[in-house]
């Protein structure tokens, strides 16, 4: 996560809050929010005023009539069997951005267990059985949220490294290593528009409680380009959109070791560097 | 009387209110309290408590599908959709004590009256007309960057009322 991106999503959350964005500048929000708490909290914020205005209008007595009319819809829609119900709720469940809503409101299931009986409509097998098989289906639906959100991550990072390999003010960068890195190797191609990808091969293993965090350093001055992902066997690799306020003239892209989550300036040793 | 006559007779008058602020129309707010109860008996295993308030799952469906008969009304692009019914965060719990939540919710009310009024105006005009900024910035003839102003401000007043 970068600081760029956290501040543009931060902008959009009172239009997200409202309904008013995109179904690309939404799922963007939420892919956000995932990683980022300060966000989630501003919308956690944001959603309480959002019902807050709800409750602002005075609650009105309806006509006895609509209670009747509504009760007797809910009493008809149960007639499919619970198992197509819940299977429906998978095929509808969106593909991007939703936490799997765990959890079953028990005044609902009452609800709708006493109109169900009241029906003499046979349902289910079991209670047990039902839940079980619910159980089941939140969590395949937890794992295939998971995975799309693993593919957007992709797929979005994937898009980025062909706008950077392509780009017109592309520059390779050979890099070195230091200290006990010296077998190591690595490439980085930087455009100042459109940003940075490193691939490091034969990095030792950061020291306990470490991480490795990449520098774009322009003017002398640094600026987190984000953490080396951890690809296994030795391997890292950031694919990441240029820092902000990068200076021009010489560029150099160096890799650190730092505190978990990384720091707003570098502060431990170098391992890789190379300049162009 | 059943638990779904029961949960009807706390939420409903709630719901038919919000509807008919935003539709103006009796019968088609009446619709919409048939909708809402219709989602939520379907979508009932989908919900989870620490998510929020049932009173402000209910009411952000009936502003969902209001907002929704009223574009269709107005032949406007629906933006909303099933926005807030899909993707109200699932990482964002709202209190999930009834009476902290009538607090919080108490809290923006009296904040909202005291709001200054063009930003009250153009809040409620993105909220229970489902407007746009630039549709909001038209109808008010007024900059866009004063409108997207005027709503950050609201909201960020409203946020700062609530207890933490």
């Amino acid at each position: 996560m970068t600081m760029d991106r956290h501040d543009t999503i931060g902008a959009m959350l009172d239009e997200y809050a409202l309904g008013q964005l995109s179904q690309d500048e939404r799922r963007n929000v939420e892919t956000h929010i995932r990683e980022c708490d300060v966000c989630a909290t501003d919308l956690r914020h944001l959603t309480v005023v959002m019902e807050g205005i709800a409750h602002s209008v005075d609650p009105v007595t309806p006509p006895p009539a609509l209670k009747q009319r509504v009760l007797a819809s809910l009493a008809l829609q149960p007639q499919e069997p619970r198992r197509a119900a819940v299977e429906s709720n998978v095929v509808t469940m969106p593909v991007t951005g939703v936490k799997i809503r765990r959890g079953v409101h028990p005044g609902w299931l009452a609800a709708a267990a006493v109109v169900i009986l009241g029906l003499g409509v046979a349902l289910y097998s079991s209670d047990a059985t039902r839940r079980l098989l619910i159980d089941d289906v939140q969590e395949a639906q937890a794992a295939a949220v998971d995975l799309q959100r693993r593919i957007d991550l992709y797929a979005e990072q994937a898009d980025l490294a062909v706008s950077i390999l392509t780009a017109g003010d592309m520059q390779p960068i050979a890099m070195s290593g230091k200290e006990d890195a010296t077998a190591s190797t690595a490439r980085a191609y930087w455009s100042r528009t459109r940003g940075l990808l490193i691939v490091a091969d034969d990095l030792p293993v950061p020291p306990p409680g470490r991480v490795y965090q990449v520098w774009v350093i322009g003017g002398g001055t640094p600026f987190s380009a984000g953490l080396l992902g951890d690809q296994g066997a030795g391997r890292g690799m950031l694919i990441a959109p240029p820092p902000n306020g990068v200076a021009p003239g010489t560029i150099t892209v160096a890799v650190t070791d730092e505190p978990p989550g990384g720091l707003p300036a570098p502060s431990g040793m170098i391992r890789l560097a190379g300049s162009i | 009387m059943d638990a779904a006559g029961e949960l009807y007779d706390r939420h409903a008058g709630r719901v038919l209110a919000l509807a008919r602020r935003i539709l103006r129309d009796e019968g088609d707010a009446e619709d919409i309290v048939q909708e809402v109860f219709s989602q939520a008996w379907r979508t009932a295993t989908r919900y989870e408590a620490g998510r929020g308030s049932v009173a402000g799952w209910l009411l952000m469906i009936a502003r969902t599908r209001a907002i929704d008969r009223l574009r269709a009304r107005h032949s406007r692009p629906d933006t909303t959709g099933d926005v807030l019914l899909e993707t109200m965060p699932g990482n964002t719990q709202a209190p999930s004590d009834q009476a902290i939540a009538n607090e919080q919710y108490a809290l923006i009310r009296q904040g909202l009256v005291a709001l200054p009024v063009e930003q009250r105006t153009a809040l409620e005009l993105a909220y229970f007309e489902g407007l746009s900024q630039s549709e909001i910035a038209e109808r008010l003839a007024a900059p866009l960057g004063t409108i997207k102003t005027r709503i950050r401000t609201a909201l960020t007043t409203l946020r700062r009322s609530l207890r933490p």
